[in-house]
């Protein structure tokens, strides 16, 4: 019975977008039955999210505390118990804080290899692929050792449906030693709805924003896209933006499928936080801004006239489907 | 009075042995512990007719000290007059033993006329007491400290000088100073009061016992001032002497390097006061905390929490306070520099950007940086403590040897349009173009390095570049602490050097000209470094360069780079440049040349935030604003980020234009 696994993080708002990636990059051709574990989660409100995109088993894993949401030390005992019991022998999540923490724990539990960040993986002949070097090498490794434990850097791996029929399930861990941990409280930074490293869309405004206020006009656009607002650090020196959305050298270094930076000049150091971007759109109204020499695509426009009307046909195409 | 005499004589004696025991006790402490400190990087004195010479020009001259007009006026009166009086209370103080000794004399007239230059002295010392008291009572500067210590001190010296008055005053009393030494004849002062107070007319009787109530005071005051002074500020009067005269001969500085390889070492950097060399002591013993460093620190007069002054004084208190566990040689004891409840934070150390306005105004030549960046060091090194947003730049530094962490294999692409060919391919060229990150990865950057190798072949200059063979010089990684990265990026380069051999290596970044000439010798690269404006000046000379016959700019101001002007001394070039290619003479900035303000990009500050208090380069572009410039130029990449991101700020249209983009627009 050679299953596999992938942790799922489901909070309030439901599945994160990028757990289809590392649904996706689990999935494999052949044998086993391809389970979804969720953490005291609804498994039956998930099941239908998860099936579109080839999970069979939606196994919610719950023990007898009741604060069992907020012990990371008594969720990895469950979920090594579950990994065991279903005889799972790759398990891979997301490598967010939490998934990082998770499964680190999970893998010293089984003692079981454990790779974390990896840019894709192969359950099936228990290979990773990982990034040296800032990007500029990766390496294939060979995982031996069973279960292998991998954590998928965000955004790596485009989701692709391929829709089976789930069934729910729930484990229940039969212990109730909480361990020394609580997580008494998580902090959300101000930047908006989407943490940007794992943002697949960023839209940025620059120092030409010119006031705190008119981020609205970037967060409405950004919620027709799905994206996450980033900021220059101009503009957050400014104080037109929190220090928690500011991409670049000393910010957050981010690299989404799409960035879009308008009124950002291209400064150096913001160019350092974003040049992995793989689509990079600036809107300046300075047809000289450095910007434009490392975009795929520029509008040379006031942003205040194209971002509207950018939000405006996204909205409208949202709306025909 | 005979009996009294003898009394005298006891208690005089008592009290001299007493007061000498006490002072050599104490100072003997101090310089031991000077000698159990156990960093190893202190100077070896050479050159010892140069260092002669400093102290004729630094300590008798005060060179240093008038640097600030009347503050060193009142210093000298003070430091001369009070040395004057000295000769003299020792004669009293034999006398006081030796009731028959008159050591005046001996050699009257030679006696007398020390007497006469001593009494004007003295005069002179009050005068330089009162503006003393008056700065600390009326002016108030914020960069003074105003403690107990330094009126108590004021009111010691006074009290010496009034009394010197007084005693000579009653010695010219026949009945009081006998009649062999005419003092009438010498003083000029003391008679004034003599006459003033009317002293003829008292009595004997009540003349010698105001007499030697006055004497009394006189001699108890100066060797309470010889025991109070080990402890106190004026340590200073006993340290400042040797410091200036073991001070850095030569004003460029390398940073210390530290052997990584060393067998058995157990630490990096400065970590506790114990780590400091003896010169560092020193250094801490010094201070007299006049506050002139942090008077022109940037750090501190915008609101961050480093004061250089307090850095020394914060240490000297750390030092003395754990002075028992450093003499018992029991070092584990010590307790680190920087720790819980300490003064000397984190962020006191980070907020330094390297730009040696402390050192440069020092007037007993305290190496503020060594501490600064040795500490630095240590939190990097030891702790790994440093400003998380410093990582990402360490991390490119190690894999992309540029802080941006682009692909070194495209450090040469800025040259790509402009056929500049590669050392490599030109090993004969009679100059090598070191370009550096800025002017490799960065877009405002590499134009300045197009600018620069276009000038170079309007001159004909025979020259090539690294291309993709250059690393970082290693400044960043070095002044933010990690040695480790930076000796690693520094031996790579000088490696390739070595190789090469050129014969002459051009920078147009102050940094890079900064490590590759003073601080590369220490890693076995050494090489003529020349400065763009330095060389391009020489092309002019040379007549190698024509001015096109465009319009020039005008009212251009110049921004002095912290590591081409305090580092390297490097102040009048670019302006002799400016006058050259601009329109009349270069603006100056309100705070230019040996004085000039800092960017706030130096000691890797670029890749930090700036949260406390106001933006170093905001105040910068206060003074541009203020001078009225059309446009600045800069000498230096950092410079001119700082500069253009300040003046955009402000929605300034000031130009910022580093010196080789000027040159190659005004010549043909």
């Amino acid at each position: 019975m050679a299953n596999i696994g992938v942790l799922i993080e489901n909070g309030a708002e439901g599945i994160k977008e990028t757990h289809f990636g590392v649904i996706t990059a689990a999935r494999r051709s052949s044998g086993g039955v391809f389970f979804a574990f969720l953490l005291n989660g609804d498994a039956s409100a998930a099941k239908t999210a998860l099936e579109t995109y080839g999970v069979q088993k939606v196994v919610g894993v719950t023990a007898a505390a009741a604060d069992f949401g907020v012990r990371p030390e008594l969720q990895a005992a469950a979920l090594a118990a579950a990994v065991k019991h279903f005889g799972i022998t790759g398990l891979l999540g997301l490598g967010s804080p939490r998934g990082r923490d998770l499964l680190a724990r999970v893998a010293a539990l089984l003692d079981a290899p454990l790779v974390q960040d990896c840019l894709n993986v192969n359950l099936e002949d228990g290979t990773v692929v990982k990034s040296h070097f800032s990007g500029r090498t990766t390496a294939t490794l060979r995982l031996k050792g069973n279960p292998m434990i991998c954590s998928l850097r965000p955004n790596s791996v485009e989701p692709v449906p391929a829709p089976a029929t789930a069934t729910v399930e729930s484990f229940q861990f039969p212990s109730a030693d909480c361990g020394r941990i609580r997580v008494k409280e998580v902090k959300k930074s101000s930047a908006g709805a989407l943490d940007l490293a794992e943002a697949s869309v960023i839209i940025t405004g620059g120092r030409a924003i010119g006031a705190s206020d008119n981020y609205q006009m970037l967060r409405e656009c950004a919620e027709a896209l799905g994206a996450g607002v980033g900021a220059s650090r101009a503009a957050v020196d400014a104080g037109y933006a929190p220090h928690s959305m500011q991409v670049g050298q000393t910010g957050k270094t981010v690299s989404p499928k799409l960035y879009i930076a308008c009124g950002v000049s291209g400064a150096i150091q913001h160019f350092a936080g974003m040049k992995t971007s793989k689509v990079i759109v600036a809107i300046n109204s300075d047809k000289d801004a450095p910007i434009f020499g490392k975009s795929t695509y520029g509008i040379i426009g006031d942003m205040f006239e194209v971002v509207p009307i950018l939000t405006e046909v996204l909205r409208k195409r949202r709306r025909q489907g | 009075m005979e009996s009294y005499l003898a009394i005298k004589s006891i208690l005089m004696a008592t009290a001299i042995i007493g007061a000498f025991g006490v002072f050599y006790r104490r100072t003997k402490r101090l310089v031991l512990l000077m000698k159990r400190v156990q960093g190893r990087n202190a100077v070896v004195p050479d050159r010892i007719g140069d260092r002669v010479r400093i102290l004729f020009t630094e300590v008798l001259g005060q060179s240093n000290v008038r640097r600030k007009v009347l503050p060193g006026l009142a210093h000298s009166l003070i430091f001369f007059g009070f040395l004057a009086v000295q000769p003299h209370s020792l004669e009293l103080m034999v006398r006081g033993v030796f009731p028959a000794v008159h050591v005046a004399d001996l050699a009257p007239g030679l006696y007398g006329g020390y007497l006469f230059i001593a009494d004007i002295l003295a005069f002179l010392v009050l005068l330089g007491l009162g503006y003393g008291l008056y700065r600390r009572l009326v002016i108030r500067p914020a960069y003074l400290t105003n403690g107990r210590d330094a009126r108590l001190i004021i009111a010691l010296i006074a009290v010496i000088i009034v009394t010197f008055h007084l005693i000579n005053a009653f010695l010219m009393l026949p009945s009081i100073g006998g009649t062999g030494f005419d003092y009438g004849r010498f003083l000029t002062v003391s008679q004034a009061l003599e006459e003033l107070l009317e002293l003829k007319t008292l009595s004997p009787a009540a003349g010698r016992i105001i007499y030697e109530t006055t004497y009394w005071i006189h001699i108890l005051t100066i060797l309470g001032f010889l025991v109070y002074i080990p402890g106190s500020k004026h340590l200073h009067m006993l340290a400042a002497v040797p410091n200036v005269f073991l001070k850095p001969l030569e004003w460029p500085k390398p940073m210390i390097k530290t052997d990584l390889e060393a067998e058995g070492a157990q630490t990096y950097g400065l970590g506790k006061v114990s780590d400091l060399s003896w010169k560092g002591v020193l250094d801490l013993y010094a201070c007299t905390e006049c506050g002139r460093c942090e008077e022109q620190c940037p750090a501190a007069m915008t609101g961050k929490p480093l004061s250089p002054q307090r850095v020394i004084q914060d240490a000297k208190v750390d030092l003395l306070q754990q002075s028992d566990a450093i003499l018992g040689r029991s070092f584990e004891a010590v307790k680190p520099m920087v720790r819980e409840g300490s003064p000397i934070t984190g962020d006191v150390l980070w907020s330094c950007t390297t730009c040696r306005a402390c050192e440069e105004i020092c007037p007993v030549d305290i190496q503020h940086l060594d501490i600064l960046l040795e500490s630095r060091k240590h939190q990097v090194l030891m702790e790994a403590s440093f400003p998380p947003e410093m990582q990402d730049t360490f991390t490119n530094l190690e894999n992309q040897s540029n802080p941006w962490g682009f692909g070194s294999d495209t450090r040469g692409d800025w040259a790509r349009d402009l056929d500049v060919p590669r050392l490599c391919d030109r090993p004969q060229a009679e100059l090598l173009f070191y370009v550096g990150c800025a002017g490799s990865f960065d877009d405002r950057g590499k134009k300045i390095s197009q600018s620069m190798a276009r000038v170079l072949k309007k001159a004909g200059v025979d020259f090539a570049i690294l291309g993709e063979e250059e690393r970082c010089n290693g400044d960043v990684a070095r002044r933010v602490g990690n040695e480790y990265l930076a000796q690693m990026m520094i031996q790579e380069n000088a490696a390739v050097l070595n190789q090469y051999s050129p014969k002459k290596i051009l920078t147009g970044c102050p940094h890079c000209y900064n490590t590759l000439k003073n601080e590369y010798p220490q890693f076995g690269a050494r090489f003529e470094v020349v400065h763009a404006t330095e060389f391009i000046l020489d092309l002019f000379r040379q007549g190698r360069l024509t001015l096109a016959p465009d319009a020039a700019p005008e009212r251009v101001a110049f921004h002095d780079s912290c590591y081409l002007g305090r580092w390297n001394g490097i102040f009048g070039t670019p302006r002799e440049l400016l006058r050259i290619i601009c329109a009349g003479a270069p603006v100056e900035l309100p705070r230019s040349a040996d004085k000039g303000l800092c960017c706030g990009a130096g000691g890797g500050r670029m890749f930090m935030e700036e949260k406390i208090g106001k933006r170093i380069n905001a105040e910068r572009v206060d003074d541009v604003l203020a001078s009225g410039a059309a446009m600045t130029a800069a000498a230096c990449p950092f410079c001119i980020t700082m500069l253009r991101d300040g003046l955009a700020d402000r929605g300034s249209r000031v130009e910022v234009k580093d010196i080789a983009e000027l040159v190659d627009m005004a010549t043909s």
